[in-house]
Order: C-alpha cells, then sequence, then structure tokens
C-alpha cells in the first residue's frame, strides 16, 4: 500500500497503461516505456483519449490535471503525467 | 435557478406525460399520445432541440411512445432507478451538459427529485411544458438546416458508435474505414448564420467564448487580412454539415486565430487535429513564423486545450493571463495531413 495521501510513481503509471490500453484497444501500450511521448505517433493521445484520461484521473486520484497545469506540460511523457499524479494523488 | 443558456434536449416520463394514460396499465390497448405534447415535440425539434425519454417502464413503453408520436428520440432511459439519475446518463451519451436539459414529468415527486439533485435542470409539468415552446430557453436565435437535422445527427452518432466498438483495428483505422471526409473551406456570406450558431453553442472546443455574432462574421468576410474558414465533416453514416470553424488574422510574421471551434459532436474523428495540422502548414506555406490562438482557459474547454497541446501549442511565461497565448514556432517538419481532409492550398482542395 502506498503512504496515505501519496501513490507510488510506479503503480500510477501502471494504471495509466491500462487504461490507455483500454481506451484505445491496443494492448502494446502496456508495455511502453514511461519516456514514451504521450502525444507522439506511438500513443497518439487526441482530445478524445486525453479527456478521457484526464476524467479517470480525477476519479481514481482526486488529481484535476487541467486544473493545475495549463500548459498540460505534464503530459510530454507517460512518465511525467505519473509523476504528477503520484505527487498530488488523494485516492 | 442556476441554468442559463438555451435547452438543447427535453427529457419526457412516459406515463400520463406523453402518453394519455400508463403503459403497463392499459393490457392489450396502450394508450395513445397527448396532442398537445406531440405538437411540442414536434415545433422544438423543428427548432433542433433534441427529444429524450425517462421512463419507470421496460424498454418497449419507448418503442411504443416513439410509434405513437411519430418521433425518433435521441436517448431513452427505461429503468426503476432515480430520473435524477437516468438524466445524467442521457446528458453523458448525447455528449452535452446537464445544464442543457430540461425534464417533463406529471408526478411532483419525480420533479421534486430532480429538482433538488440536478439544480441546473429547467423542471416542467406537462402543462407548463405546453406552452414552453414560447419561452426564450426553447427559441434559439437562429435554426439552420444542422441544427434541425441535429436528432437524426445523434441517431447516426450512436450507429457510428456502435461500428467502432466492433471494429477491431485503432481509431484512424476506423476513420478511414468509414470513408470520413473532413473539408476545410473558405466561409461565403451564405455560411453566417451556422457560424454565429456554432460560436454561441459550442462550449469544449471554443478558443474565445461567447458574444460572436452574425454581424461580427460578416464584418470579417469583408476585411482584407481577415479570413473565416469552415470546417464540413461526412462519413458512411451520415453528413454532419458544418461542423467548425476559425477566423486567421494574418499579420507580418505572427498569424493569429482570434476564434477556434468545433461541435463536440465532431470530437474524436480527427477533425480538430485537421485543422490545427492545416492550420500549421497554411500559415507557413504563407511565409508567417508564428502561429497564435489566444485561448481562454477553463475546466469546459480541456478537450480543445489538449488538441493544442497535441499539435504541439503551448503558453509561454508565467500562467495567469486570460486568455492564455497558445503559441507555435513554424519550423519545419510541418504536420501531414491525411488524405481525407481537403483544404486551401492543398492536395486536392481549392487554391489558397
Amino acid at each position: 500500500m502506498s503512504p496515505p495521501g501519496r501513490a507510488g510513481v510506479a503503480s500510477v503509471t501502471d494504471d495509466l497503461r491500462a487504461f490507455l490500453a483500454t481506451a484505445t484497444g491496443r494492448d502494446e501500450l502496456l508495455r511502453i516505456p514511461p519516456g514514451t511521448a504521450l502525444f507522439g505517433t506511438e500513443v497518439g493521445l487526441d482530445s478524445l483519449t486525453g479527456t478521457l484520461l484526464l476524467r479517470e484521473i480525477q476519479r481514481r486520484f482526486g488529481v484535476d490535471v487541467a486544473g493545475e497545469d495549463l500548459n498540460l506540460d505534464s503530459l510530454a511523457t507517460l512518465g511525467t503525467l505519473a509523476a504528477f499524479v503520484a505527487q498530488r494523488a488523494h485516492p | 435557478m442556476t441554468r442559463e443558456g438555451p435547452v438543447k434536449c427535453v427529457v419526457w416520463d412516459i406515463d400520463n406525460t406523453l402518453l394519455t394514460g400508463v403503459y403497463l396499465e392499459s393490457g392489450d390497448q396502450p394508450p395513445g399520445a397527448d396532442p398537445a405534447l406531440a405538437a411540442v415535440l414536434a415545433e422544438l425539434g423543428e427548432r433542433g432541440i433534441l427529444h429524450a425519454l425517462a421512463s419507470k417502464n421496460p424498454p418497449e413503453a419507448a418503442e411504443h411512445t416513439a410509434r405513437v408520436t411519430g418521433w425518433r428520440f435521441a436517448a431513452a432511459e427505461c429503468g426503476w432507478g432515480s430520473k435524477s439519475g437516468a438524466l445524467a446518463r442521457i446528458a453523458a451519451t448525447l455528449g452535452i451538459a446537464v445544464d442543457a436539459l430540461a425534464f417533463v414529468d406529471d408526478d411532483p415527486y419525480e420533479r421534486a427529485e430532480v429538482g433538488l439533485a440536478l439544480p441546473g435542470v429547467l423542471v416542467l409539468s406537462p402543462e407548463d411544458a405546453a406552452e414552453a415552446a414560447g419561452w426564450p430557453e426553447f427559441s434559439p436565435p437562429v435554426v439552420t438546416p444542422e441544427a434541425r437535422r441535429r436528432g437524426e445527427m445523434y441517431a447516426e452518432r450512436q450507429r457510428r458508435q456502435a461500428a467502432e466498438r466492433s471494429f477491431g483495428g485503432t481509431r484512424e483505422e476506423f476513420l478511414e474505414s468509414a470513408g470520413t471526409r473532413v473539408g476545410i473551406a473558405a466561409a461565403t456570406a451564405a455560411d453566417v448564420p451556422r457560424l454565429a450558431e456554432l460560436a454561441a453553442r459550442t462550449r469544449q472546443f471554443n478558443s474565445a467564448g461567447a458574444g460572436m455574432t452574425q454581424d461580427w462574421f460578416r464584418g470579417l468576410l469583408a476585411a482584407p487580412d481577415r479570413d473565416v474558414v469552415t470546417v464540413r465533416l461526412q462519413d458512411a453514416f451520415g453528413d454532419d454539415g458544418m461542423v467548425g470553424g476559425c477566423v486567421i488574422a494574418r499579420g507580418a510574421g505572427t498569424w493569429t486565430v482570434p476564434l477556434l471551434m468545433m461541435s463536440c459532436r465532431a470530437m474524436g474523428r480527427g477533425v480538430i487535429d485537421a485543422l490545427l495540422a492545416w492550420l500549421i502548414r497554411h500559415a507557413a506555406r504563407a511565409g508567417a513564423r508564428r502561429l497564435l490562438i489566444p485561448c481562454v482557459a477553463n475546466s469546459r474547454n480541456v478537450p480543445l486545450r489538449l488538441a493544442l497541446a497535441a499539435a504541439g501549442f503551448r503558453v509561454p511565461g508565467p500562467a495567469g493571463q486570460a486568455p492564455a497565448a497558445y503559441q507555435r514556432d513554424l519550423e519545419p517538419p510541418l504536420p501531414a495531413l491525411p488524405g481525407r481532409v481537403s483544404a486551401p492550398g492543398e492536395p486536392g482542395g481549392d487554391p489558397a
């Protein structure tokens, strides 16, 4: 178990991978490394999958990514997003 | 009263509301439609307002109601849960805000339950509803062909979504297999009513907020250094007509986009990405070095901000300016444009 108020980066990363694989129907996303760009061709996050992802993060971890990060720079890679969420999570 | 803006969808009860009796208590002879409310359905439908059903009945009651009223409902929730839950699911299915719903029920208990749980919903008795066609909440300022066809388009959307769920490949492959066509073109005077309607109705994909009138668009069409652009969308499931648009202000080194908008109906169909990619290519071809899109950043237009981030736009400097100045340098490599997109200056499009 993670300490209260914080989630482990590794477990958040796994959760995000699982969600991306389900939302896109592409199982290979279960194995992407943390350095993978989310907006790049490999994941191809767009406004629809991105909105679903941010909604799921808010539901599961209580983190409003879009509210706290105007530029959405946290969405650069899988790893930056997991770190951003893990630091603020209160599941 | 927290609601504001026009009603986009009316959610109707069935028993003793749209029907003149109770469906399950009528044996082999289910009740017919209430003629006054059937006329309201048609009148509001003509204005582009959607209709949906929320009923504590089996699904056959919804089919019967559709038959006797002659109306194709955009969504139907039949079950024994709360009506407020049914309304929330209908809003999610249709991709519209709960606050854009009205709810009509003869049962004061149901009206109270919805009014308490969802204070943004306009709650009406059948008697109120019979007169509601005259109210401003049900009177959109302009009614375009796209608005009149909105009910059919939601039915097409449900068929498209069902096909996509059963499709094996990626979304990109689905868009291709569905024969998706995105048409970007210079606006003409005939496009102005729909442009103003989109400017008034779009929230999730709108960079500028409200206030763009038909006169504002007409003025821009006449301005020498401004371009007004429309985006149309169709595929094998149906023709959505004009789903988006933008305004371009051509400057010496920097092009600015004072308005970028798209109907949320077109979400997930590659439209906003195509429009942004074309804007980048178009501005770069004309010699601009930077593209600037001022965008009011709020919780409702997160989808647009995601699209901007995905297309490489960033807000430099400290946060807190309003609107935020999203910008992108126009250095190569420029984004590709899928073959399903036709646009000025691109193969298969009009000349720039």
